[in-house]
C-alpha cells in the first residue's frame, strides 16, 4: 500500500515537472529571448540577469542611479528602458551599439555588470540541455553568440507600450482621456518649452545625441558620444531618451543625478543655475526658458500621461 | 424652388474633404504601419504603429495639401495629394517642403482609406 501511495506521489511529481518544463518551452524566438533575459546563467556568478537592472516594474529600467553588477559592482550609467525600442537607431546613451543585438549582447561582457566573455556565455548554453533544445527548436542550431543575441532583442521588440492616456487621447481622439493641465502641458512641450525639437516621434525621440550641459570636465566628467567618434563636437553628448513610461523610470539623465521630473524641468528651465560652465551646451538650452509655475505643472502632467495603463497605479 | 437653390449654393461652398478620414500604410517589412488621421475641424494626426507622433493643422483646397506640424521647426510642407484606387488610396507629391527628413518620408508614402 505504501508504495504504491509512493509511487502515486512520484508519478505525480513527474507529471507536474514534465508540464512545468513543457509550459517554460519557448514556441518562438521572442519567448526564448525572454527566458534568457531572466535567466542568472549569463553573468559570471549566476547571480546577475539581464531583468536585474532592467526591472519590469519600472518599464525594463531601474529606480537606482547605476546599477548594481556582479560582485556588487556599480555601473557608470544610469540603466534605459528596454521597452519601445523599435523605433530606435542606436542603442547606450553613447550609441556604441548599432543594433539592438549588437546591445543586447554588451552587458553581458561588461565587467561591471554581467562580467561572462561572450563565448563562455554560448558554451554554458551549449552545454545546458534544455537551453541546447530549445535553440535546436527555434533556431534548428546549437546556441551561438549571433542566435542569443537575435532572441534577447527578439524579447525586448515585443516590449512596446501603447495605451496610456496620451495615447488614447490622440489615437481615438478623445479629450476626456486626459486631463486639461494633460491638454496644456502638450502645448508647453511643443511650445515654450521646446522640448519636442529633441522629443519628437512615437517614442517621443529623434535619436539624436544631443549635449544638454551636463559635462563640465569636472564632477561631471562623462564626454559620453565623443569617448565612441572622437569628434570634439561630440563632446558631453548622450542619446536622446524616449519618454514612454517616464513616470516610473527615476532617476534621470545619463548619471540618474535628478530623482524627480520637477528636478528635470526645473534643470531645462534654467540649465546654467544647475550647472554654470557647462562646455559645449546645445544651443536650443542657452537662453533659460523661463516657463512659469503652472507651465512646470501642466507639463509634469503630461509627461506623467506618457505612463501606460499596466503601470498607472505605481504613479498614484 | 429656393431651398433647392440655397442648398446646391451650400454644396458648392463646402464641398466634402475626401481626405477627412483615417488613413494608414500597408505594414513594411519590420511590421510598421504609419497611419494619419485627417480630421473634419483642419487638425490632424500621425501614428506610428498606433503611437501618436505628429500633431498639427492642415487646409486642403484643388488636391494641395498644406500643413504645418509640432516638427520639423514648424516648417510648412504643401504637398499635391493623387488619389487613386477610386479615392481609397492616396500618395504625396512634394511642391515644396524645406524639412528634408519630412518630405523623404512624404515622398515615399502610400495610403490607403480606413473604412
Amino acid at each position: 500500500m505504501k508504495t504504491v501511495i509512493i509511487s502515486g506521489i512520484s508519478l505525480l511529481t513527474f507529471l507536474f515537472m514534465n508540464a512545468s518544463n513543457k509550459s517554460e518551452e519557448p514556441v518562438n524566438k521572442e519567448d526564448l529571448g525572454k527566458l534568457l533575459f531572466f535567466d542568472p546563467i549569463l553573468s559570471a556568478t549566476k547571480t546577475i540577469s539581464c531583468a536585474s537592472c532592467h526591472k519590469p516594474e519600472f518599464a525594463f529600467a531601474d529606480n537606482r542611479a547605476v546599477s548594481i553588477g556582479v560582485n556588487n559592482r556599480k555601473g557608470t550609467r544610469n540603466t534605459p528602458s528596454a521597452m519601445n525600442l523599435r523605433s530606435h537607431e542606436a542603442f547606450f546613451w553613447d550609441g556604441r551599439a548599432a543594433t539592438l543585438q549588437e546591445q543586447a549582447l554588451a552587458p553581458i561582457e561588461n565587467p561591471s555588470e554581467m562580467n561572462l566573455p561572450i563565448d563562455i556565455a554560448v558554451g554554458r548554453l551549449q552545454n545546458n540541455r534544455r537551453y541546447n533544445n530549445y535553440f535546436r527548436l527555434i533556431f534548428n542550431s546549437r546556441p551561438t553568440k549571433a542566435l542569443l543575441g537575435e532572441a534577447i532583442a527578439s524579447f525586448e521588440l515585443t516590449l512596446e507600450t501603447t495605451d496610456s492616456p496620451f495615447d488614447n487621447w490622440k489615437y481615438y481622439d478623445d479629450s476626456t482621456k486626459v486631463s486639461e493641465a494633460v491638454r496644456r502641458g502638450f502645448e508647453v512641450f511643443n511650445g515654450n518649452g521646446k522640448c519636442v525639437k529633441c522629443h519628437f516621434g512615437s517614442d517621443l525621440t529623434q535619436n539624436e545625441f544631443r549635449n544638454i550641459g551636463l559635462f563640465n570636465g569636472r564632477q561631471l566628467n562623462d564626454s559620453g558620444r565623443y569617448a565612441i567618434t572622437k569628434n570634439r563636437g561630440d563632446i558631453g553628448k548622450f542619446k536622446t531618451p524616449g519618454l514612454r513610461n517616464i513616470a516610473i523610470t527615476a532617476p534621470y539623465m545619463h548619471n540618474g543625478m535628478f530623482k524627480t521630473l520637477k528636478e528635470v524641468i526645473d534643470f531645462y528651465d534654467n540649465p546654467a543655475r544647475k550647472v554654470p560652465r557647462a562646455i559645449n551646451r546645445d544651443t536650443i538650452l542657452t537662453k533659460p526658458l523661463g516657463l512659469t509655475r503652472r507651465e512646470k505643472e501642466d507639463l509634469e502632467a503630461f509627461l506623467l500621461s506618457l505612463t501606460d495603463k499596466q503601470f498607472l497605479k505605481q504613479t498614484k | 424652388m429656393i431651398i433647392t437653390a440655397i442648398a446646391l449654393a451650400l454644396a458648392a461652398v463646402s464641398e466634402p474633404n475626401p481626405l477627412v478620414g483615417r488613413w494608414e500604410t500597408k505594414p513594411s517589412p519590420k511590421g510598421n504601419v504609419t497611419g494619419l488621421y485627417m480630421k473634419a475641424d483642419s487638425s490632424f494626426e500621425g501614428f506610428f504603429n498606433r503611437k501618436p507622433f505628429v500633431t498639427g493643422t492642415y487646409t486642403y483646397k484643388d488636391s494641395l495639401l498644406s500643413f504645418v506640424d509640432n516638427g520639423c521647426n514648424r516648417t510648412r510642407g504643401l504637398y499635391k495629394v493623387i488619389f487613386f484606387s477610386e479615392g481609397d488610396s492616396i500618395r504625396f507629391e512634394p511642391i515644396s517642403d524645406t524639412c528634408t527628413e519630412r518630405r523623404n518620408g512624404m515622398g515615399k508614402t502610400i495610403m490607403g482609406r480606413i473604412k
